[in-house]
């Protein structure tokens, strides 16, 4: 019963008993994706987190786009994406810019922390259920890789107009994309909650 | 296939927030603490709901500036399309068909897929399922990445602010086009794909 899942995408009961390490189990009536397995899952899910806050970090220190054109130079930081829409009077465009490209992203590298460190010493934590409870219905709202293409675009947008030039913190945020791509995919939804049940029973 | 093998017909509800396996009669996931239902509340009155709002949304994002650039003293508004056309005369292929796609095709093809796949739910045979569930599953992942043109026009506003020789300032379409984005997400969302496997269980059952 404790390994039986039940597929999102067809209600079919699938068990995921054998599943091998680094797997991955999609349905077999429907194609549906699982979930995926490695028992250092959460070990691994805390390294790639730690990684992407330094990396998030590191990205709201510099400069993330430098450009000059005539003579005169502007400079963006990352943060700015979302200042400069509330200074032209879009406060809701700007909450939502920042929402989705650092907020919910700090957010959710806050509660993978949650989640790994009391997973890891084998605690109980009070918060460990609040907290994969708001990770998993806030994980898809997270847009790190689409910004960065937005970011590709606006780079050949200007390219005619001025000359433009990559800072430390554009470098930062790629490498944050990796790590927080990784660290979200590593943390399974279904193995997470059964190592949170496993702990709170223990 | 064998009918009982669904959570539905072994009279299970599996949760959507932990996937713990529960009695259908359970109100909440006593894992999780989530609300227990066997499929998503009211999924296809939700999703055409949300649809014909992401349709309304989609027209002023589209007449509308999307980003107004101010150079040597004249103002040029610019639309999505006309956006897509200016890089185009730029000779930006690549990047106007990324404008194009993300702007454009995903959120028409999301428009068209999620109504057909309500559809589908009472008017299609089962056979083609599987399909109808890689549809779902790809209308699901492909949301987000409309967010671009709204990504681009946040960047250039932040970064090109140059006195009076050039200036890029944000439309109202902008606002516009990052609901339809939310709205179609959230329509994807509320749509249940078991809603298409359910009349199998019955014609087998
Ligand atoms: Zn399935
Ligand atoms: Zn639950």
């Amino acid at each position: 019963m404790a390994t039986l899942i039940g597929c999102q995408g067809c209600d079919m009961l699938v068990d995921l008993t054998a599943m091998p390490e680094g797997g991955r189990a999609n349905c077999p009536r429907c194609g549906h994706f699982l979930a995926r397995y490695r028992s250092d899952a959460v070990a691994r899910a805390l390294a790639y987190c730690i990684s992407a806050a330094i990396a998030l970090v590191i990205a709201n220190c510099f400069a993330f786009l430098t450009m000059g054109a005539a003579g005169l130079q502007t400079t963006m930081t990352l943060p700015e994406t979302a200042i400069m829409l509330y200074r032209y009077g879009m406060p809701d465009l700007a909450i939502l810019v920042g929402g989705f490209i650092l907020v919910l992203p700090a957010l959710a590298l806050t509660l993978i922390m949650a989640i790994c460190v009391p997973l890891t010493l084998g605690y109980a934590a009070p918060w460990l259920v609040d907290s994969a409870r708001v990770l998993y219905t806030l994980n898809e709202w997270s847009m790190v890789e689409v910004f960065l293409i937005g970011v590709i675009v606006s780079l050949v947008k200007l390219s005619q107009m001025a000359e433009v030039q990559l800072g430390y913190s554009f470098w930062a945020y790629v490498a944050f994309s990796v790590f927080f791509t990784l660290a979200v995919s590593t943390l399974d939804r279904f193995h997470c909650w059964q190592r949170i049940e496993a702990v709170q029973l223990s | 296939m064998n009918p009982a093998a669904t959570a539905a017909a072994r009279g299970l509800a599996s949760c959507h927030l932990c996937c713990k396996l529960v009695a259908a009669d359970v109100a909440h996931c006593p894992r999780c603490g989530a609300h227990m239902h066997q499929r998503k509340v009211d999924s296809l009155q939700r999703t055409l709901a949300l649809l014909v709002t992401a349709s309304v949304l989609y027209i002023p994002a589209n007449i509308y500036p999307i980003m107004i650039t101010d150079q040597f003293g004249t103002s040029i508004e610019s639309t999505i399309i006309g956006g897509v056309v200016l890089l185009i005369n730029l000779g930006s292929w690549p990047i106007a068909l990324v404008i194009f796609v993300a702007s454009v095709m995903v959120p028409l093809s999301k428009f068209f897929a999620l109504y057909y796949l309500a559809w589908s739910v009472h008017r299609q045979p089962a056979s083609g399922n599987r399909q109808r569930t890689l549809l779902y599953t790809l209308t699901e992942l492909i949301g987000k990445w409309s967010m671009v043109d709204v990504f681009v026009v946040a960047i250039l506003v932040a970064l090109v602010h140059l006195g009076g020789l050039l200036v890029i300032r944000p439309g109202i379409a902008a606002v516009s086009f990052a609901g339809v984005v939310i709205v179609t997400m959230l329509a994807a969302h509320s749509f249940d794909p078991r809603l298409l496997w359910d009349k199998e269980e019955q014609n087998n059952g």
